[in-house]
């Protein structure tokens, strides 16, 4: 049940997302590249830290 | 119909510009720094380590600080368009209200309500719930920005509504033309960015000084680096969509651009040159002194080779029959307004495209009536009403200027810092680290004049095009402005001062020391190791 | 044409609501401030008050904001002339309202009892004032208001904003808004809070809400004395929304009492009032804790109906021009606006109340001055 549940709210999550990407596409040329450029921008950022991270582990072990 | 003392417009002017101004040196933290702490939390939640979520907690610690202060000078705004810009207000509110209303309804609301369990429900949801908090204030801030921008659009390009000569003011006609005008969309994702960069900025320094002081280096370098990468990749962007600003700008407002770029006369491409500096002389209308690149112009604005952009003094002659009709427009729409005719009604609409001239002409005529206008005064009052017809050039051009050299500074330092940081050899580079520190309030400082550019560019006119500045204003005593003024100079001088002591506290205290409490949990292992052990390096301290 | 007047009521019912939900959320803040200093008399005594509605008073403010919003989409006209003309009262408002937010991140931030102390004070003048401003503003909407408008639109005042602050019955409504906000406040703060907290706020509850009930009485009374406006030509609720050119308005000595004597019915609307008031004070008394809140919800809900519905449909008449007077006529948006406006409130409205209880339920539970001292998170 749990696991519907879960599904479900996903799967709505998915459609919301098509949905908002379909119409910025068609009417927000520039809206629609905030949400893609906004993504681009923390989820480059994240891997600049995991980056750092492995770094570090490789450094550790004495190999950087 | 009396015309508003022009002191009290100019002190409103004043008054929403200082005010504005002021709101927005703590707006751009607060769009930036709620993107930057889901990316931090992001990295807490994935990782599991500790560390992200101590940075999450004292960089939300000082955006609380910012944000407060955010909130509570944003409602002045809104309770200004009401308090003295009452013509505006009822000129436009049927269109510009509806998305502060909206603004309020879906995004201000949000942010706000989660801000609350942002801050204090660290203990009470779990991980992926908390996640989903941030996030939100983080999209709540920004939507925030996205339909107050919207309301802006309207006003520097008007779409989505048509003038009404029945109830006298603008009427919205089309949702889809208001909130996907080009305008809007450039102008939000510019300005939402530029928070990205400014937020950035913010953590870049402050860990730039942990790094130079050789304290909390663990979480500084971690710190630093997201800044850094999030900052490159963010001021690119804002550079792109000025680019694309300024060509919107070219299309619908070619007074603003041609004051942007100093050009009183019509270019002649493709030699035409890009002026670097210059010194506008508004009186004489040509500039007093000019450095160019020639044949950088044309296609910078225009994107292309062939077209001539047009200068201000031949945007004002070719304006002259436009302010004929308009006084025509004028007119008529004060006879409809008494006797309701359908001559005069018809009159209107076949000059209703040009009525934002007609009030520019309006005030010039004997006792502001357009009726009182004889042919003789005609020629005069057209000369001074297109006069008023563009925007001071000085202001424009050099609000302009330092905005574009700072996007570049930022571009720069940011490249190096990045660069640095992926090799990890920032500690060898403490002049960079330097510049980094001082360069903290630089882009807070480049949307400010990101904004005088904007809106002084867009003078003389409210709605571009439609209702003039010197119209917008409440009617009021000018004590009340005196009054006002002075309170809110008194109250906004103690909250930057307060501000400005309480940042310096926590930022010098750092994350240890306001922290040390709230650690539930040890702190990672991993964490306490020196990040990189070559040799002489983790001893060196700038101190 | 029907859509549009429909529009027009369901607005006119909607800024009801807004005010409504603006009194009780932002009031209720709004007394804890007023108390803080009378209730609370350690530092850690008051830091628990700001704590219990700490996580929630950014929130609640945005009720504030989205009335502003509201109100000006809605009612341009309204807006722009209201704000303007009660522009010494307005800004004083403003400023109380935003050293609020200020003060709540600052205060506790600072170790020293001179800067907590200002504070402190900063509380007590930002939730009185406001609530004073919102009461009094009821006042002088009710007597009438000097204002006319030149043929663009544009308004003229024709009155001293020196009226709109000394004047009785304003001032009176005034006092009456203050006492509800402290009676909800204060039924907040036993709510939350823990002896002493507790007793000294129940204390106070109880009297705002014994005061407002008797001002209720007398405003009552006073009205029936007072101007009210009638239109004396027929009128066309769906006529274009323009002060200018309207049909005939006088003022009538008890005009105020015309739909209520018209719709007994409506008599339900001030009882409403009474009985939560009087009741409010009673629950508290026994220590009905929650009952009691929500009868202070029901007081609001009872005195703002009672105001719109005596008003009906007048917004804001003007004594000097009374033909130019502001009503849900002819101070809306346009229908097309106002359709636009209808479906993002039935969107986004049962929305926030669900995520603003969430809020309300994952912070639920007692605040502890222990807590609260030793989180350095805390306000």
């Amino acid at each position: 049940m749990g696991n519907i549940v879960k599904f479900g709210a996903l799967a709505a999550v998915i459609v919301f997302a098509l949905l908002l990407a379909v119409v910025a596409g068609d009417y927000g040329p520039w809206y629609f590249a905030w949400l893609v450029g906004t993504t681009m921008i923390i989820l480059i950022s994240v891997a600049g830290a995991v980056m750092f991270e492995t770094q570090l582990a490789t450094n550790q072990s004495g190999r950087l | 119909m009396p015309l508003i003392d022009p002191n009290v417009v100019d002190l409103s002017r004043l008054q929403f510009a200082l005010t504005a101004l002021y709101h927005f040196l703590f707006v751009p933290l607060t769009l930036g720094l709620t993107i930057m702490l889901a990316a931090m939390e992001t990295v807490y939640v994935v990782t599991g380590k500790q560390i992200y979520k101590d940075m999450t907690h004292f960089w939300g610690k000082l955006f609380g600080i910012n944000f407060a202060i955010g909130v509570a000078t944003g409602l002045t705004m809104e309770f200004e368009f009401g308090t003295n810009w009452s013509m505006y207000s009822h000129f436009v509110g049927d269109v510009f209200g509806t998305p502060l209303a909206i603004e309020g309804l879906m995004a201000f609301f949000m942010e706000s309500t989660l801000v609350g369990l942002m801050f204090f429900g660290w203990d009470r949801l779990s991980k992926p719930a908390h996640l989903a908090v941030t996030y939100l204030v983080a999209l709540g801030s920004n939507l925030s920005a996205l339909w107050i921008l919207v309301a802006n659009g309207f006003m520097q390009d008007p779409q989505g509504a048509s003038f009404d000569p029945n109830t006298m003011r603008m009427q919205f006609n089309d949702f889809t033309a208001l909130v996907f005008s080009a305008d809007a969309q450039a102008k939000f994702v510019h300005t939402s960015i530029a928070g990205f960069v400014a937020g950035a900025m913010f953590v870049m320094g402050i860990s730039a000084y942990y790094i130079l002081k050789g304290r909390n280096r663990e979480f500084a370098a971690r710190s630093f680096r997201m800044a850094s990468v999030f900052g490159l990749v963010s001021t690119l962007a804002v550079v792109t969509l000025g680019d694309a600003l300024g060509r919107l700008d070219y299309l619908s407002q070619p007074t603003k651009i041609a004051a942007i770029e100093g050009l009183w006369h019509t270019s002649a491409p493709p030699y035409a040159p890009w002026l670097i500096a210059a010194l506008p002389n508004d009186a004489t209308q040509s500039n007093s002194f000019e450095f160019g690149v020639p044949y950088v112009l044309t296609p910078l604005v225009a994107h292309s080779f062939t077209t001539p952009i047009p200068g201000l003094i031949d945007i004002e002659q070719a304006s002259v029959p436009r302010v004929d009709n308009g006084i025509k427009a004028i007119a008529a729409l004060q006879e409809y307004g008494a006797t309701h005719s359908a001559e005069s009604l018809a009159t209107f609409t076949k000059y209703e495209s040009d009525m934002g001239y007609g009030f520019l002409a309006q005030r010039y005529a004997p006792e502001q009536d357009v009726n009182l206008i004889t042919p003789a005064l005609l020629p005069s009052i057209e000369q001074q009403a297109v006069r008023d017809s563009i925007p001071n050039v000085f202001v424009t051009f050099w609000s302009f200027r330092v905005m574009m050299a700072l996007g570049f500074f930022f571009i720069a330092i940011f490249a190096f810092s990045a660069y640095y940081s992926l090799k990890n050899q920032l500690e060898k580079h403490p002049l960079l680290l330097k510049l980094c520190m001082w360069s903290i309030p630089l882009p807070v400082l480049a949307t400010e004049f990101g904004w005088v550019t904007a809106e002084a560019g867009r003078q003389p006119w409210t709605v571009f095009g439609w209702l003039p500045t010197f119209q917008s204003a409440s009617s009021h005593n000018i004590g009340y402005m005196f009054f006002s003024l002075a309170g809110f100079a008194l109250l906004y001088s103690a909250f930057i001062a307060a501000e400005l002591y309480l940042m310096f506290k926590f930022a010098r205290l750092g994350p240890d020391q306001h922290d040390a409490a709230v650690h539930h949990t040890p702190a990672d292992k991993s964490i306490s190791a020196p990040i990189f052990a070559k040799p002489g390096f983790a001893n060196k301290s700038w101190e | 044409m029907e859509i549009y007047i429909a529009l027009k009521v369901l607005w006119a019912v909607l800024l009801g609501v807004l005010l409504t939900g603006l009194a009780v959320m932002v009031g209720m803040d709004m007394g804890v401030g007023v108390l803080l200093r009378l209730v609370g008399k350690t530092d850690g005594e008051r830091r628990t008050m700001l704590n219990i509605i700490g996580p929630h008073w950014d929130g609640n403010q945005v009720w504030f904001i989205l009335g502003g919003g509201a109100i000006f989409a809605a009612f341009p006209t309204l807006y722009a002339t209201s704000f303007s003309v009660f522009y010494v009262v307005m800004i004083l408002l403003l400023f109380s309202m935003i050293i609020r937010p200020v003060a709540f991140e600052y205060r506790s931030k600072v170790d020293a009892k001179k800067w907590r102390d200002t504070w402190d004070w900063a509380f007590l003048v930002s939730g009185a004032l406001p609530m004073i401003v919102y009461g009094a503003a009821f006042g002088n909407v009710l007597e009438g208001v000097g204002f006319h408008f030149s043929w663009t639109g544009q308004y003229y005042q024709d009155e001293s904003f020196l009226s709109y602050l000394l004047n009785p019955f304003a001032v009176m409504c005034g006092v009456m808004s203050l006492s509800l906000a402290v009676y909800q406040g204060g039924a907040m703060l036993m709510l939350r809070g823990e002896e002493p907290i507790y007793s000294r706020a129940r204390t106070y509850a109880r009297l705002g809400a014994i005061v407002a009930a008797v001002i209720f009485a007398v405003g009552g009374v006073w009205i029936s004395h007072m101007n009210g406006y009638v239109f004396t030509a027929p009128v066309d609720p769906g006529m274009a929304a323009t002060p200018l050119g309207g049909p005939a308005v006088a003022a009538k000595i008890g005009a105020w009492h015309n739909n209520f004597h018209a719709y007994p019915v409506l008599w339900l609307a001030p009882a409403i009032g009474f009985i939560g008031m009087i009741f409010g004070a009673l629950a508290l008394q026994l220590h009905m804790k929650i009952v009691g809140w929500w009868l202070g919800v029901l007081s609001w809900i009872g005195t703002i109906s009672t105001v719109g519905i005596s008003m009906f449909p007048f917004l804001m008449p003007s004594s000097t021009t009374p033909a130019e007077s502001l009503t849900v006529w002819n101070s809306t948006g346009s229908a097309y606006n106002l359709g636009w406006m209808t479906f993002f409130a039935v969107v986004f409205v049962p929305a926030i109340l669900s995520y603003t209880s969430w809020c309300y339920y994952v912070m639920r539970g007692k605040v502890k001055v222990e807590t609260v001292v030793n989180d350095p998170h805390s306000y």
